[in-house]
């Protein structure tokens, strides 16, 4: 049975073997909306190679039960997508902001949000071109972020349902997303515009400058926030006409069950970083992180996975066990990796992923359950990790580098994409006492020999 | 007087003005500044923002402040690396990319306040003086400008852009000295796209070897003619400036495009030239709706300023000016 096997990390075959030991009553526990008929999800990895997800033989996965129902639940996105649509709740499309507007949609009884960009990973996952070839023709350039792929999604109509409403967040955001959105409107789809502040570094001056702190200790103008609150309305009215639900006291419970998920995975990250052997893999933890989201569409359901893996987790650490050896070196991690197979072989060649800083700040920190719920949203929005400058973005990797928490920094890059040219250099030098290896994403099927290398190297130079 | 660098047709060089400081466009695309700029950014930033900020770190001492606005994301991080290389003071207008005048107003209320505090003088009184005189500036060049519009055109685009370049570096009253233009009968074109450099004059005249261009929405050329400010006062200055036909980054862009067709058909243009910079998302992403729209034929120049392609570049406009004849 999965509970006498050791931590460890497995393949898709292995997966399927052991998938055999778990009962029907096992199978039958987990179901997304809570429907009995057709929410099942526990599934071996295989069955998604099979729907076309031919990376998943590369890969290796954690062996917990927690890890299967997350795979499961993960890679069935697609298809609850498409279940919502048929039992009528309303598909609702977030784009841009990454964090915040789902907890407004969420607010709202039978609407599913999602993020179209995250289909990203869906090349790589699939080791296909399809589209990001069907995004050239549609009219994005090659070298743009790879989230481009969201945009031949909308286009195919096989991916997720089309929406019943769009809003997309423009403003202080990356160029790259802002022209996929643009491209969304052009080829016929209707988007609500969102505007995004930027949360400006220098002090300021004069009667019109007062300011607020985040939580974190950012600064930003306090107006800023008074012009976030109208978005935030303008979404609610939307969702209000779309639905006929107005009761406001719906969104401070949305915002309540937010910051249940946002604290948990906090504490999962906190276990997972401080126990001296890596309690749970890169590639899970980053699923786990992106996750809140939107709580993959199912916040319920999402939260008892957590609370499944939190579980997993902390018996590992006290158990003393763990996915790697303890000499696993200590690395941060910053900006998301597209490939997922690069998170897989960081740790094949000893190192240990502890911090990580995946662009969405925002989605991370709680809400001020204290404020005025628009206000609340607006606020956490401020710490978002785009909008700021670079310095505050690595703050706490710097912190870590000078705590020596960790002895080297991967920044993982896309050609293109125009925060990653902006800010990679700013980052190497700002993390100079560490080393410091920047990589460049290649499309699928990218890897090459150069790129193992180099992280092979990476890793000798951290251990000498 | 000092330097105030600025970016972009949203940052109202009349308040620069009236604060006593020279608004310097950082238009700058020298291939020398460019690999500079590589210190300090990747090679796939825009190579605009590189020779900017190499520009910026090596004249330090002429720029009193910088002025940036949150519109292209290359541009508004351009401002905080040039903050940390220098600690010359920065300040990033966010500027609406969505239709939210609210934001711009307070914005441009706040900036006064920055270049107030800066400048330690109160310009307020002086600013409606300004707006006449940069207003008279901008009738002069709009006078000019109409004759590379008219029909035949009788003035080259290589030729107005030597004579803007005044304007663009806070110099407007210097005489223009525009050379003699014979009339062209070459095919007319419209041109769009990412910023022309002050370096750009090269590129302009292998454009205008076998083509005419009548006219352009690029900033470094003539974007700034569309700022005409009616009444000489704070209110007015912010409508004319926020009412400009916007960027191509505005969400939606659909006013965009209504402008560019109007342009197009009011110069009677049998084509288009869209220019992009390497790397620049805000019009690479917006190349093929623009072919999907213009109705016009289309074509696409891209390069970072440099000199590596002309040979290509040339044989691309010289069929392309066939095509249309």
């Amino acid at each position: 049975m999965l509970n006498n096997l050791l931590p460890g990390k497995i393949t898709l075959r292995e997966w399927s073997e052991h998938f055999k030991d778990i009962d029907d009553e096992t199978i039958r526990r987990y179901r997304y909306y809570d429907n009995d008929t057709w929410g099942h999800y526990l599934q071996p990895p295989a069955t998604f190679l099979v729907y076309g997800a031919r990376e998943l033989k590369r890969l290796k996965f954690d062996n917990s039960l927690s890890s299967l129902r997350m795979w499961g639940f993960v890679f069935n996105e697609s298809e609850r997508l498409f279940r919502a649509r048929q039992a009528g709740k309303k598909v609702v499309a977030t784009m841009g902001d990454l964090g915040i507007v789902p907890v407004v949609v969420m607010a709202f009884p039978e609407c599913v949000p999602f993020y179209p960009e995250c289909i990203w990973w869906t090349p790589f996952f699939n080791e296909s071109n399809v589209l990001l070839d069907q995004a050239s023709e549609l009219g994005s350039p090659e070298a743009a972020c790879f989230s481009r792929a969201a945009l031949a999604a909308f286009y195919k109509k096989a991916y997720f349902p089309e929406p019943d409403i769009i809003f997309g967040s423009s403003g202080a955001t990356c160029d790259d997303f802002s022209g996929v959105m643009q491209l969304l409107e052009h080829i016929g789809n209707e988007i609500i515009w969102l505007e995004v502040p930027h949360r400006p570094l220098q002090k300021r001056h004069g009667s019109s400058s007062v300011t607020e702190k985040t939580s974190a200790g950012f600064e930003y103008p306090k107006r800023f926030i008074e012009y976030l609150i109208k978005e935030y309305r303008k979404v609610w009215i939307h969702m209000s006409r779309l639905t006929g639900v107005k009761d406001e006291a719906l969104l401070r419970d949305s915002i309540r069950k937010t910051n249940q998920l946002r604290s948990l995975v906090r504490r999962i990250k906190q276990l997972w970083s401080q126990a001296d052997i890596a309690p749970f893999p890169a590639m899970e933890m980053m699923t786990i992180e992106f996750g809140n989201l939107y709580g993959y569409g199912d916040i319920d359901e999402w939260l008892e996975i957590l609370r499944m893996i939190h579980d997993t987790i902390k018996n590992r650490v006290e158990k003393h066990t763990g996915v790697l050896p303890e000499s696993a070196i200590p690395i941060a991690w910053v900006s998301p990796a597209a490939d997922p197979y690069l998170l897989n072989f960081v740790e094949d060649v000893g190192l240990r992923v502890v911090i990580t800083e995946y662009v969405i700040n925002q989605a991370l920190v709680e809400i001020a359950e204290d404020r005025e719920p628009f206000e609340a949203l607006a606020n956490s929005f401020m710490h978002a990790s785009l909008i700021g400058s670079t310095s505050q973005r690595i703050q706490s990797i710097k912190e870590a580098v000078r705590a020596k928490k960790i002895k080297g920094v991967l920044i993982t890059n896309v050609l293109g994409g125009s925060h990653c040219a902006m800010e990679t250099r700013q980052i190497e030098q700002a993390l100079d006492e560490v080393p410091v290896l920047s990589l460049d994403v290649p499309p699928p099927f990218g890897i090459t020999e150069q790129i193992r290398t180099r992280i092979e190297a990476f890793s000798e130079i951290l251990r000498g | 007087m000092g330097l105030i660098g600025y970016a972009g047709p949203y940052i109202p060089v009349e308040m620069i003005s009236a604060a006593g400081y020279q608004p310097y466009s950082l238009l700058h695309g020298d291939y020398e500044l460019m690999q500079e700029g590589t210190h300090y950014v990747r090679i796939d930033a825009c190579p605009l923002v590189r020779a900017n900020i190499a520009y910026v770190i090596r004249k330090r001492t002429e720029f009193a402040a910088c002025i940036g606005a949150v519109g292209c994301d290359m541009s508004r991080r351009m401002f905080d690396i040039i903050h940390q290389y220098t600690g010359i003071p920065v300040y990033i207008l966010h500027v609406p990319r969505t239709d939210n005048r609210q934001i711009f107003d307070d914005e441009i209320d706040w900036l006064i306040d920055e270049l107030v505090h800066l400048s330690g003088k109160d310009f307020r009184e002086e600013l409606p003086g300004e707006i006449r005189r940069w207003n008279a500036v901008r009738e002069r060049w709009r006078q000019l400008e109409l004759q590379r519009a008219a029909y035949p055109s009788l003035l080259s685009t290589r030729a107005f852009h030597e004579a803007v370049r005044h304007y663009h570096k806070g110099n407007p009253e210097l005489e223009m000295n525009i050379p003699e233009n014979p009339s062209s009968k070459k095919p007319r074109v419209y041109l769009v796209g990412s910023e022309l450099s002050y370096e750009s004059a090269d590129l302009l005249r292998s454009m205008e070897e076998n083509l005419c261009i009548v006219g352009d929405s690029i900033y470094g050329l003539s974007r700034f003619l569309n700022v005409s400010i009616k009444t000489p006062d704070l209110d007015g200055l912010k409508t004319a400036y926020y009412d400009q036909p916007p960027c191509i980054y505005r969400r939606s862009n659909r006013k965009y495009y209504d402008h560019i067709i109007r342009e197009i058909q009011k110069r009677q243009c049998q084509g288009l030239m869209g220019f992009t910079l390497d790397y620049c998302d805000a019009y690479e992403f917006e190349l093929k709706h623009i072919e999907d729209t213009v109705g016009l034929p289309v074509l696409r120049l891209r390069t970072d300023y440099s000199f590596q392609k002309m040979s290509q570049l040339k044989t691309r406009l010289a069929a392309f000016g066939e095509m249309l004849c």
